[in-house]
């Protein structure tokens, strides 16, 4: 039970930081990014790159891809955003069609050769029966600091209060003198930067192949789906149903049915609360 | 012989030569250009092919290589087939593709009727295909153990070692939801108490796209068995590094088609130690006969990039390859697809090491009836299940990575050159 | 009816042409061009659907499934002929359809493309899970009934069935009902304000598209004669069918038609100078160029030019 308890808790976390940055795309820039999960794919591989084969020393194995995501937020904001004007359905599809472009390019760099990340932390402790890794509570930590700061960013700081004006009102917003544009590149920035982040941490919990994308975008768009158009503590608490979801049906149902679940979930509250869960909030 | 009938046989063979340099033997090779798998066959004919030519080609002509990139994607498999056979008109197949690839495009193959050879697929429903349907699968061959073989070795692995060294009475299997993991579980199940006397305690059946194993390890130790065995060949390495990175408890030895490779301990960054996994042969840690030993050498002399080492398909390739050209040569061809596949089916490869039999590249005749599993396996390359190993080498091999990086053979003890070893965090 | 006398005659010599195509072209060739039949089929079940009501399909692949898993299980594992489990896969696909159409009731735009992107990761779960005994699970089946054998004969159904589809829904999209599934891509509140029924009109594009789906999936299966899920509900194959349509030029049918076969050219006429994995990103960026800078596709820039040149001989 206690078992349950943890594993659901650090299963949870990841999820949450996985989801963040691209709740935080959808309720500000009202646009579905599905290159998100490419940020993912981008952030481990640069992490393996910068930090296990050229011995970089961690901490900046994660800050360098931190900033290709940010680089990479930035342009597909300027290159494909930008240029499609807002057609919210011709951005999905552009950036369907980028996250293949990039799976290819990485097969390219890379190969198609599955890898492993070593533990950003290696050890292993045990809690009443079950293992924890340092690596993953790391993660857990990790995912928590960062969901808090952006929290206290959005809240208290005055570009995150621009950032929840855009994402109430993109027009009373730009009337009040706030500028759209510059908004929605912080907001882009930070997206690309979460997302290579929750891609070191999701990596380094199963490993980096080519098309790695898919699954963290499909717990995403699951987060973002029962949520609603997310606030920042919604994203938080649905995480926690489907991680907590996840382990109970894998630890005492049927392990094989876990995907099936959370599919089964997604369509049951699109059809029954198409509005999410918590419907439309606050950033 | 007159003069002039000299004249006339030397014009003939001149024009002989001049239709033969157009008409070359087309070889074409199917399989993803860009995995460790696909290049090993790739490269292996490569060699076979420039070997051949180096000594003049067959039936005085030039053989060429061309090539079509599946992806590892079932669809794009069909199409590749389908590229070889209709726009480059190939005359035989090399395919290093996976499993669920070749099951695509063998539809095409009996269509086409062209001669096909299989280096990585063990899949035994395609055996069983021969089988049924002799003539419409005359033109395949698979010269790797077919998976059934594996498993049934795989098995006295757990007697011999697992029961008899460590002393276990009991399992957990941890298997894929996959058509793959289902057999193997099926086979596993069935045979590990008869034969090696080892309680199944408890199956585990996972999907193939889990994120967190934590939950299915600790399931795993609940069940309060001795050891797990692993049944993963999709995604294998996130499993198998979530037990090294847990530390689980349990040894757990397995299917991890990731460790085949000389890559796997720089893919893993080293998070691979204490795993082991069976392997068809030539595996990594494998002694090289000196056959083998010089093609690893050419191998390395020629190609910088990954796989360093070519896997046990490479080698397969390379023998294959020459083996298919020589039946050719016999057939007067590729052209009779019967004839060809009769020739085939006589070819006959033996490489020795220190005056053992080592390596066999053969294969099973119509009816001929294997001993052990009490069945025939035509046009599958040959395998022995049982010591000492004097009709073939062994289906498969247990490799086992150590914690230092280092891998080498544990079982069968006839080619062992390490011993089997518990990972250090595990408590005997 | 919109339909203009050169139109018919197009049509006619698109047909007449390709009947004769076999005489011209290498074997290859005509392999390429049976897959991008059925590419084109898929297209144009897609833009039935989204290229009109705006109701975006993240998840085709989930409707051609139905009908290609459909008739595989029961032509391989039941041994039933052809001629019943073809119709039976369609009804089935139908049957899915409606399954669709629920969610499209009450959301629309981002939220109803990532319901139907669940739709198919569902049914890429339930494949695996589910009787895999009957399914093949991860591995797919093998070995399924073909219809035809050789390229010509290939291609002369595949085409036929793309035509006819092709065709008939060009037709029936340029009758009122394709006017008005168009308005409500535009704005569904006021289609219903002037008295229309949308949920039918929407529920009549949602069978529609499940037809073409169901039959193309159908046939599909039965030329390759595998079936895998990996390669079925995936995303790269949602994505090639949607980039097909929209090159092409979506809510044209004839669009998806050019832009399946541009598409299926490229990646084949690209695979001798980039055998490996190059050859997806230089196709992919392609196709994103395209999309980027000409969003209406191949046939509107057909168009362009056609009223250019009919600009000059005026003049």
């Amino acid at each position: 039970m206690l078992q349950i308890l943890i594993q659901g808790l650090l299963l949870s976390g990841l999820y949450a930081l996985i989801a963040v940055g691209f709740t935080l795309i959808f309720s500000i820039g009202r646009v579905l990014n599905l290159a998100y999960g490419a940020y993912l794919m981008i952030g481990g591989y640069s992490y393996f790159y910068f930090s296990q084969i050229l011995g970089l020393p961690k901490i900046a194995g994660v800050a360098i891809a931190a900033l290709i995501g940010v680089a990479t937020g930035l342009l597909i904001y300027r290159l494909v955003v930008k240029t499609l004007k807002g057609d919210s359905v011709a951005i999905e599809i552009a950036t369907l069609i980028l996250a293949v472009v990039l799976q290819a390019g990485v097969v390219l760099l890379f190969g198609d050769a599955s890898k492993i990340l070593l533990p950003i932390i290696p050890g292993v402790v045990r809690v009443s029966g079950a293992a924890v890794t340092y690596n993953v509570l790391v993660a857990t930590v990790a995912s928590w600091v960062i969901l808090i700061s952006l929290y206290l960013f959005v809240r208290r700081t005055h570009m995150g209060r621009a950032m929840q004006a855009v994402s109430m009102d993109m027009k009373g917003a730009a009337i009040s003198g706030i500028d759209p544009d510059r908004v929605n590149t912080v907001t882009w920035g930070i997206s690309g930067a979460l997302g290579a982040v929750a891609g070191v941490f999701f990596a380094s919990y199963t490993q980096l192949y080519p098309g790695m994308w898919v699954s963290p975008l499909i717990i995403a768009v699951a987060v973002v789906i029962v949520g609603g158009i997310g606030s920042i503590i919604g994203t938080l608490i649905v995480a926690h149903i489907i991680g907590y979801m996840e382990v109970i049906v894998t630890s005492a149902v049927a392990p094989e049915l876990r995907g099936v679940v959370t599919m089964v979930l997604i369509i049951g509250v699109l059809v029954l609360r198409p509005k999410g869960l918590f419907g439309r909030e606050e950033l | 012989m007159s003069v002039k009938n000299i004249t006339l046989a030397a014009l003939m063979g001149s024009a002989l030569a001049a239709t033969s340099a157009y008409a070359d033997i087309k070889v074409g090779f199917i399989g993803s250009l860009s995995s460790d798998t696909g290049l090993s066959t790739l490269r292996g004919a490569e060699m076979a092919i420039d070997e051949i030519n180096a000594k003049g080609g067959i039936l005085g002509e030039k053989v060429v290589l061309v090539k079509a990139d599946t992806g590892e994607d079932v669809t794009e498999g069909v199409k590749a087939y389908e590229y070889l056979a209709e726009t480059e008109e190939v005359d035989f197949v090399i395919s290093g593709s996976i499993d669920d690839v070749s099951l695509a495009w063998l539809p095409r193959m009996i269509e086409y009727q062209i001669p096909t050879l299989d280096t990585w697929t063990s899949y035994v429903g395609i055996i069983d295909m021969v089988v049924e349907d002799p003539d419409a699968m005359a033109p395949y061959f698979m010269n790797i153990a077919s998976d059934e073989a594996l498993a049934t070795l795989y098995i006295n692995f757990g007697k011999d070692v697992l029961k008899e060294k460590m002393g276990w009475d009991s399992v957990v299997i941890l298997a894929e939801d996959t058509a793959f993991g289902g057999a193997i579980t099926g086979l596993v199940t069935d045979a590990l108490a008869p034969v090696a006397d080892i309680e199944v305690k408890d199956i585990i059946t996972y999907d193939v796209g889990t994120v967190d194993f934590a939950p299915l390890f600790s399931k795993a130790q609940a069940s309060g068995a001795d050891f797990i065995y692993q049944i993963s060949t999709v995604n294998s390495q996130v499993i198998s590094s979530q037990y090294v990175k847990l530390q689980v408890p349990l040894a757990m030895t397995g299917v991890n088609v990731g460790a085949m490779g000389m890559e796997f301990w720089e893919d893993t960054g080293g998070a691979g130690g204490g795993i082991s996994t069976l392997s068809p042969v030539p595996s990594v840690g494998f002694d090289m006969d000196p056959v083998s030993a010089d093609f690893v050498e050419a191998y390395q002399a020629r190609y910088t990039s990954r796989p360093m080492v070519p896997h046990f398909n490479g080698f397969n390739a390379y023998h294959g390859v020459k083996q298919a050209l020589a039946a050719a040569e016999e057939a007067g061809g590729f052209g009779d697809v019967k004839a060809w596949s009769a020739a085939m089916e006589k070819q006959d490869l033996t490489l020795e090491k220190d005056g053992k039999l080592w390596l066999r590249y053969a294969y099973w005749g119509k009816d001929e009836v294997e001993p052990v599993t009490q069945r025939t396996y035509p046009h599958n390359g040959r395998f022995d299940l049982e010591a000492p190993y004097d009709t073939a080498q062994p289906s498969m091999v247990v490799v086992q990575w150590k914690e230092d990086g280092s891998v080498g053979v544990v079982y069968p003890f006839e080619y062992a050159n390490t011993v089997y070893t518990l990972p250090s965090w595990v408590k005997e | 009816m919109n339909i203009r006398w050169y139109h018919l005659a197009l049509w006619a010599a698109f047909i007449i042409g390709m009947i004769y195509l076999p005489q011209l072209v290498s074997k290859g060739t005509l392999r390429t061009i049976i897959f991008a039949n059925y590419l084109a089929i898929f297209a144009i079940s897609w833009d039935v659907l989204s290229g009109r009501t705006g109701y975006v399909s993240f998840g085709h692949p989930f409707l051609i499934g139905l009908g290609a898993y459909t008739t595989a299980i029961l032509t391989k594992r039941f041994g039933v002929p052809v001629e019943i489990s073809i119709p039976a896969a369609v009804l089935v696909t139908m049957v899915g359809g409606s399954l669709l159409f629920l969610p499209a009731l009450r959301v629309r735009g981002s939220y109803f493309a990532l319901v139907t992107l669940a739709f198919m990761e569902l049914m890429y779960q339930l494949v695996q899970v589910i009787r895999p005994d009957l399914t093949g699970g991860t591995r797919g089946m093998s070995g399924i009934q073909t219809l035809t054998r050789g390229a010509v004969n290939g291609y002369y159904l595949s085409f036929g069935l793309m035509a006819s589809l092709g065709f008939a829904m060009w037709l029936l999209m340029k009758t009122r009902l394709g006017t008005a599934l168009s308005a409500i891509g535009m704005n569904e509140e006021a289609v219903r304000g002037s008295g229309l029924n949308t949920t039918k009109l929407k529920l009549a594009a949602f069978m529609l598209s499940a037809f073409v789906a169901g039959l193309g999936g159908a046939f599909y299966v039965h030329y390759l004669g595998s079936i895998a899920p990996r390669a079925l509900f995936d995303i790269n194959f949602v994505f090639t069918i949607i980039v097909a349509a929209i090159l092409g030029g979506a809510s044209t049918i004839i669009g998806p038609i050019f832009g399946a076969f541009f598409l299926t050219f490229l990646l084949e006429y690209l695979r001798p100078y980039l055998p490996g994995a190059e050859r997806y990103f230089i196709y992919g960026g392609i196709a994103l160029l395209l999309y980027m800078y000409e969003p209406k596709g191949l046939h509107h820039v057909l168009q362009m030019a056609l009223s250019a040149i009919k600009g000059k001989s005026r003049s």
